[in-house]
């Protein structure tokens, strides 16, 4: 018989000839096989998957064991309720392999493929430690207000895409990235379809590592140190610059408050952050089960003093084979422990503001010796900035979260059918954030209210039940093969949060607030392979979901795709040029429900808090508000179509793919102001809008060298980029400036960009600046776009956008003799960001403000501007960018213990170099509005990893 | 197991859910009336959206619609387009034309759903007993009343209006928009038709609404009626407003009484007759009466003799106003409120709070200067008087010197009341042959100032727009004369958008 080396599942339909001859078999579904030959006869075993394997004939029974292949073409794929292999696969799908990962202090394990995978942009978090950064499939372009993060299915399981509070923010940052085996991600509409109303953004699988069956007992061991610094600050006037401005441009009172000092803030509040992180995994396969157990222990000093993030994980995995291995079980269980000490990020911004003349401590044991802004009875100045090193050491905000996620599966061969199986997931996701604020009341900022203290928390719990039946066949006749899938899924979700504060003056605020909302689905795939070149998938999803009401509550999801491996054609099949060449068409229909709001369609009443009551005679009231709602509410819907083209040159020496698609969603939720009058509300979250996008996707692995002793693996991927707003309101109007969007600072309720039909998302809004012959910008003088001779907020016109036209990815893996050096570039092209932080903060005006004296940024003296200039498009700029995000280089030992012991040292580099023309302080910025003033951290590490 | 799509909200609840607590119908009310308060149910709960919660509150936009587009008031902050409304220029995309048009229309909606929520079929539904019932319908009354003053405050700002009532469906649909005379005689007939079923004037809880708000807001429908109708009607606001000057309410001691912390208590109330309350402690929210404090502190003003934490160096007066008292110093004339130290007279700099004459009206403390009840001095007590007797005095001169009724020996007293609280004495008193309209309109200035009368008043006097000139008004210093369509504000640009129904004002 034969079996899997791993699972140890009977291999049904595997290939065995006689070599030399034309005389074969095949494999029943129990593995079996009887094959005519004489001993010392050598038999060739190939399966789709696994290496082919020839093994000479020596007893009348044979037990082969065959192992998964290396080859890029069979390699396994999870798609969701089941897999497939590269080679069968119709859609766009692109796998990640931890060999691939990039490597550096990585806290949340979507930095793991950041730069790896064409189509998909990983914006790294801040330099707050602990913090996820933000995943976005093919633009995330799918809708206006909704979600376009994309869904995260954890071993089977969906986790909530809900934020809370803490570092349970991210679904994500609670799984240790050591514990992770890989990435796939489902780009294209009719692989992702099958996750119907929730699959509009994207579909990320990621699998978790496990034990093997019949594998001896291992034991992994790492860990690193690693000290990072801040990359880049802001340019801001010196103490000196700061004293000539005060001196030129202010009263004789505001040069009076001038100081002596020489200051330099960002000096007081940064620091070089430490961290390690070590990690130990033990697994162990026996006969019929396996395990594996791993713990990790990571800390990470913020760059930012007082911030800090510890997290304690654990995860079990757990598998046994039941009833002659048709019965498996698989328990997986982990779980995490993260603190976070938030520091107060308001530390970042008076940095910037607060005077540079001001020493650090002001000699007095008031407001903890920090020198502040104080009137003239010596309490602190109201609304004047606060001592940056003062806001970091009197303020305390520290979370606490718990995560267990886990799932245990039931994968049952159904015995009156051969190649019918069971398969049953339970699942659930669970996590609690506690978290506590304290203001003293001896600082500046808590003297008013006497201080304050405070806790937050919030609770997250799902559960997951799927079941469906999986059917296999092979249809010998025609040449063909089946495989079937049906099933159903149930998944709720329930969430709530509370937060509480209490002033040294008793002043209480106090909120709660509890949701809940269910999932249930029907879903059908259909695989069809001919003569294996011709493939076929059709899948079907019904979703019904509680955020909608009972006419609207149901959703139907199609998909469909054709392949055609043209390199299985006789005409290509031994061309020792081309090894794979395969054209993929697709087509798929997907929903988003995450609309913001459980019961969206429902006119509830929301009670007032304590402290918004009003009076009548000496009774204060708590109000009752009807909220506004749209009974029709329903999901967006997506459709997408995709052509593909995956190609092999030289043995694949040199593979691709390059895919084509352009994807439109209709019924968009978006925030539009409803009819006076019409509702309860100004802006009612409704299906309103169509949107248009599409895009052209490449990727390249190249084997540059394959050599004994030296390899080179080159990987570059490239993104090109599109969308527009088709459709965005009941009555477009063509001379509407559209829905206002992007808040800024600089004086409240300003926004930068626009939502405008036939322009891309988010575009920005701004006056057209006039430039001197010297270049320079004209304070307030922009150009009468309308020409009706005066500039007034009808002359600002639509100026660029945040979105990428081009994304790059570059990947590097080089090996010689026991040196491995291995790093990723990644680059954006087109993307413009508004420089809110010089803007804001960039002008005489602000030198003083509300009776106190500050610093202002730089960019002041290339503008000279005396008031805010927020709206002109000077400080909209091209922030394309390439970054080199790591760098590693390994060492790794031999012979260590008699080869009993792998032992690897490595030193890694990241966020080593950025090259871009933005004046900013990064130029990569989620949204396109630049106030981020929190630096990302330039890391350098130093680690090892064992195996035994 | 489909049935398990079937979830219940948990902390927001249903209405069902909601009535079975009786006193969910007076907690209602208070939404109503404290619409005009508070920002919404929480901090970062705001019932207007789209825009900063503290800005959105209904009081601070009626501050801005009626104060800083006149001579009354500049602004010094860079939120958004606020200076366009100073300076005449605003558009239909205006946030804060916007958010005001919200805020009246969330009011109507509020108003509308209380009236479908407490139908006799409903209340029987719910079971709702005798006692209660009759509650009920005072509520359902006065609810009505606050849907008349909202709709007045459209039709007065905004011109031909989109028109809901209780009997249309909450959806999204198309409101009828209908003329300013249409939504007049609607308000008209609803105030008529409850003006005698709410209590006797200071017979209500304090904060409520009784006859005598009924008739307040008659009297200046039927004052601004000309501009609204075209009709004038100034004789049918003469016997409302004498039933209010009937209904025993006196003058407050001292005018600044009317603008403190304790104004619910000092001697105060007994001139107001329909009032927005606050309170320190149980109201939270950068609007109302604690934006009119804050926001006018600046420059070296002492935040502490205002009751309040610091100022927010934002809003201060022109010199067209400060010209109405001959003595600015407040000595002879207590109306004249000024703090001049620091701050210069003409403003040069409209982002600078130290030009122009800062206003020290609202105040945060008592007679005795203590401080309000939030002793952080972030949130104000100073109940906002919407209506006062005051007031109802310089209607009935007005309708005196307009000809339509009256007579002068009274209008001349009422007058004159006024300015003996004003001046101490006699000496500020006029004489008949002073008592003309130019007269009617500086005096309500002087008097009224900074309680949201100012543009109503000069386009009744048909000064807002074409005629007068005050600084910044038309965007330059020296200020112009603007288009005479700026009498009305645009409907914003979002229900243009979102209803075609709508036809815009003329010349936007």
């Amino acid at each position: 018989s034969v079996s899997d080396e791993v699972t140890g599942d009977p291999i049904f339909g595997a290939n065995v000839l006689l070599k030399g001859t034309s005389v074969g078999a095949t494999t029943d579904l129990d593995g079996n096989f009887q094959i005519q030959a004489n001993q010392g006869d050598i038999l060739v075993f190939s399966y789709i998957g696994f290496t082919t394997q020839e093994i000479e004939v020596v007893s009348s029974v044979l037990n082969v064991v065959m192992s998964e292949s290396q080859n890029q073409l069979d390699e396994v794929v999870i798609i969701g309720y089941g897999s497939t292999t590269v080679k069968d696969a119709t859609g766009a799908i692109e796998k990640v392999d931890a060999e691939e990962f990039n490597g550096g202090v990585i806290v949340s394990p979507e930095q793991l493929i950041s730069g790896k995978t064409a189509g998909v942009n990983i914006i790294p978090p801040s330099g707050q430690p602990g913090q996820a950064g933000t995943i976005r499939v093919r633009g995330g372009t799918s809708s206006l207000n909704a979600n376009n993060s994309p869904l995260i299915v954890i071993d089977g399981v969906p986790v909530d895409q809900n934020n809370t509070p803490g570092s349970a923010s991210t679904p994500l940052n609670s799984i240790n990235p050591n514990d992770i085996e890989s990435f796939v991600v489902l780009k294209d509409a009719s692989a992702a379809a099958i996750y119907g109303s929730r699959a509009s953004a994207g579909v990320i699988l990621i699998t978790t590592k496990s034990g093997k069956l019949n594998a001896p007992l291992e034991v992994t061991f790492g860990s690193y140190a690693s000290i990072g610094s801040t990359a880049n600050r802001s340019d801001v006037l010196s103490a000196e610059q700061f004293r000539a401005a005060i001196n030129a441009t202010g009263t004789p009172e505001q040069i009076a408050l001038l100081g002596n000092a020489n200051t330099d803030w960002q000096d007081q509040i940064f620091q070089g952050a430490f961290g390690t992180d070590t990690n130990l995994a033990i697994s162990k396969g026996y006969d019929s089960s396996s395990y594996r157990l791993s713990l990790g222990y990571l800390n990470q000093e913020g760059v930012l003093k007082t911030s800090e993030f510890e997290r304690l994980n654990a995860a079990l995995t757990f598998r046994q084979n039941l009833f002659d291995n048709s019965l498996k079980v698989d328990l997986n269980i982990r779980g995490a422990f993260t603190t976070d000490d938030f520091a107060n990020n308001s530390a970042l911004r008076s940095a910037l503001e607060f005077d540079p003349t001001f020493p650090v401590f002001s000699g007095s044991d008031l407001y903890g010796g920090y020198s502040e802004w104080l009137q003239d009875d010596g309490t602190p100045l109201a609304l004047a900035a606060l001592n940056p090193l003062g806001l970091l050491r009197q303020n305390f905000n520290t979370a606490d979260t718990e995560r267990f996620i886990g799932n245990v599966k039931f994968d049952y061969d159904i015995p009156f059918l051969k190649g019918l199986k069971a398969n049953l997931i339970l699942g659930f996701d669970y996590s609690k954030v506690d978290g506590e604020t304290r203001t003293l009341a001896t600082s500046a900022g808590g003297f008013l209210n006497g201080g304050s203290e405070g806790t937050y928390g919030s609770l997250r719990r799902s559960t997951l039940a799927d079941f469906y039946l999986n059917y296999m066949t092979e249809l010998e006749k025609m040449d063909s093969k089946i495989d079937l899938t049906v099933g159903h899924s149930y998944q709720d979700f329930y969430r709530e949060n509370q937060s509480f504060n209490l002033t040294g003056l008793g002043a209480i605020s106090e909120t709660e607030f509890a949701t809940q909302n269910s999932l249930i689905s029907y879903f059908a795939r259909f695989n069809y392979v001919l003569k294996s070149k011709y493939l076929l998938t059709l899948s079907y999803r019904r979703d019904g979901s509680s955020r909608f009401a009972r006419e609207n509550r149901w959703g139907n999801f199609l998909s469909g795709a054709l392949a055609w491996s043209i390199s299985e054609e006789d005409f290509l099949k031994d061309s020792k040029t081309i090894s794979n060449l395969k054209l993929r068409l697709g087509y798929g229909e997907t929903g988003q429900q995450e609309i913001g709001s459980d019961f969206g369609f429902l006119p509830v009443f929301t009670p007032g808090q304590d402290d918004f009551r009003y009076q009548f005679g000496n009774e204060f009231f708590n109000t009752l508000r009807p909220s506004g709602f749209d009974s029709d509410i329903k999901w967006e819907e997506s459709s997408t179509y995709n052509i593909g083209l995956d190609f092999g040159f030289l043995e694949n020496k040199i593979a691709g793919s390059i895919d084509y698609f352009t994807r439109s969603t209709s019924d968009v939720l978006s925030t539009i102001s409803p009819p006076a009058g019409s509702n309860l509300t100004n802006i009612l979250f409704t299906n309103i809008g169509d949107l248009e996008s599409s895009g052209i996707e490449f990727s390249l692995e190249t084997d540059i060298v394959r050599k004994e002793q030296f390899n080179w693996n080159f990987g570059f991927n490239v993104t090109y980029l599109d969308n527009e707003i088709k459709k965005l309101n009941s009555v477009d109007d063509p001379n509407s400036p559209g829905i206002a969007t992007g808040p800024i600072s600089g004086g409240t309720g300003n926004n930068i960009q626009t939502q405008k039909v036939g322009e891309p998302q988010n575009s920005f809004l701004v006056f057209e600046q006039v430039y001197d012959e010297n270049g320079r910008p004209i304070e307030g003088e922009y150009v009468d776009i309308n020409g009706d001779g005066t500039v007034d907020s009808a002359d600002r016109r639509i100026y660029k956008n945040p979105n990428a036209d081009v994304l790059l990815g570059f990947s590097s893996y080089t090996n010689y003799k026991n040196w491995d050096l291995n790093f990723t570039l990644r680059g954006s092209l087109g993307n413009y960001a508004y420089n809110n932080n010089d803007s804001s903060l960039g002008v005489a005006s602000e030198l003083n403000r509300l009776n106190s004296n500050r610093n202002i940024l730089a960019s002041y003296l290339d503008t000279n501007f005396q008031t805010l200039q927020l709206f002109s498009d000077y400080y909209v700029q091209d922030a394309s960018f390439l970054r080199m995000d790591n760098i590693t280089l390994g060492y790794n030992f031999d012979n260590i213990l008699n080869g009993k012991v792998d032992l690897r040292l490595y030193t890694t580099a990241q966020n080593v170099f950025v090259i871009t023309g933005y004046d900013g302080l990064d130029p990569e910025i989620n949204n396109g509005i630049d106030n981020n003033l929190f630096p990302r951290p330039r890391t350098f590490l130093f680690g090892f990893n064992a195996n035994f | 197991c489909e049935s398990e799509l079937d979830l219940e909200p948990i902390t927001s609840q249903t209405a069902d859910k909601v009535f079975e607590d009786p006193l969910a119908y007076k907690q209602f009310l208070a939404k109503i009336y404290g619409g005009i308060a508070i920002n919404g149910q929480a901090a970062g709960d705001a019932d207007i959206q789209g825009i900063d919660g503290n800005f959105s509150n209904y009081l601070r936009l009626l501050f801005t619609v009626q104060e800083l587009s006149t001579d009354q008031a500049i602004i010094a902050w860079n939120d958004g387009t606020i200076h366009d409304i100073h300076n005449h220029v605003w558009t239909p995309a205006n946030e804060f034309l916007s958010a005001m048009y919200s805020r009246i229309y969330f009011q109507v909606g509020m108003v509308n759903q209380f009236l479908r929520e407490t139908t006799e079929a409903k209340l029987d539904e719910r079971g709702v007993d005798t006692a209660l019932r009759a509650e009920i319908q005072l509520f359902r009354d006065e609810a009505r009343f606050m849907r008349a003053l909202s709709y007045w405050h459209g039709i007065d700002n905004f011109g031909n209006i989109p028109f809901v009532t209780e009997t249309d469906k909450v959806g999204n649909f198309f409101p009828e928009q209908r003329s300013r005379g249409e939504v007049f005689e609607f308000i008209e007939s609803e105030l008529l038709e409850i003006k005698d079923s709410l209590l006797d004037p200071r017979g209500n809880e304090y904060g409520r609404a009784d006859k005598a708000a009924v008739w307040m807001l008659l009297a200046k429908l039927y004052l601004n009626a000309e501009v609204y109708t075209g009709v004038a009607r100034y004789s049918d606001a003469l016997p409302y407003i004498v039933n209010v000057i009937e209904s025993g309410y006196t003058l407050s001691p001292n005018y600044n009484y009317l603008y403190l912390a304790d104004n619910d208590r000092n001697g105060a109330e007994n001139e107001v007759i329909f009032s927005v309350l606050f309170d320190g402690i149980n109201n939270a929210g950068f609007g109302g009466t604690t934006y009119l404090t804050h926001a006018a502190i600046g420059g070296t003003m002492n935040p502490a003799e205002f009751g309040v934490n610091g100022g927010w160096w934002g809003i201060r007066t022109t010199e067209n106003f400060v010209q109405k008292f001959a003595d600015i110093s407040g000595d002879t004339d207590s109306r004249a409120m000024f703090y001049t130290d620091s701050q210069t007279l003409e403003i040069e700099d409209p982002f600078n709070f130290q030009n122009g004459y800062a206003v020290t009206k609202y105040r945060n403390v008592d007679v005795n200067g203590a401080i309000g009840s939030d002793v952080s001095g972030n949130i104000v007590d100073i109940d906002f008087p919407m209506f006062r007797l005051a007031d109802a005095y310089l209607m009935y001169a007005e309708v005196f010197v307009r000809g339509a009724g009256g007579d002068q020996a009274t209008a001349l007293n009422y007058v004159n009341l006024l300015r003996e609280r004003a001046y101490g004495d006699t000496s500020g008193n006029i004489t008949a042959s002073e008592l003309n309209p130019d007269f009617i309109l500086d005096e309500r200035s002087r008097e009224l100032y900074w309680e949201c009368h100012r543009r109503t008043d000069l386009i009744r006097f048909g000064q807002f727009s074409s005629q007068g000139i005050w600084p910044w008004k038309g965007n330059v210093p020296e200020g112009r004369t603007t288009e005479s369509f700026r009498d009305l504000y645009p409907i914003p640009v979002a229900d243009v958008i979102a209803n075609p129904n709508i036809t815009q004002n003329d010349g936007y």
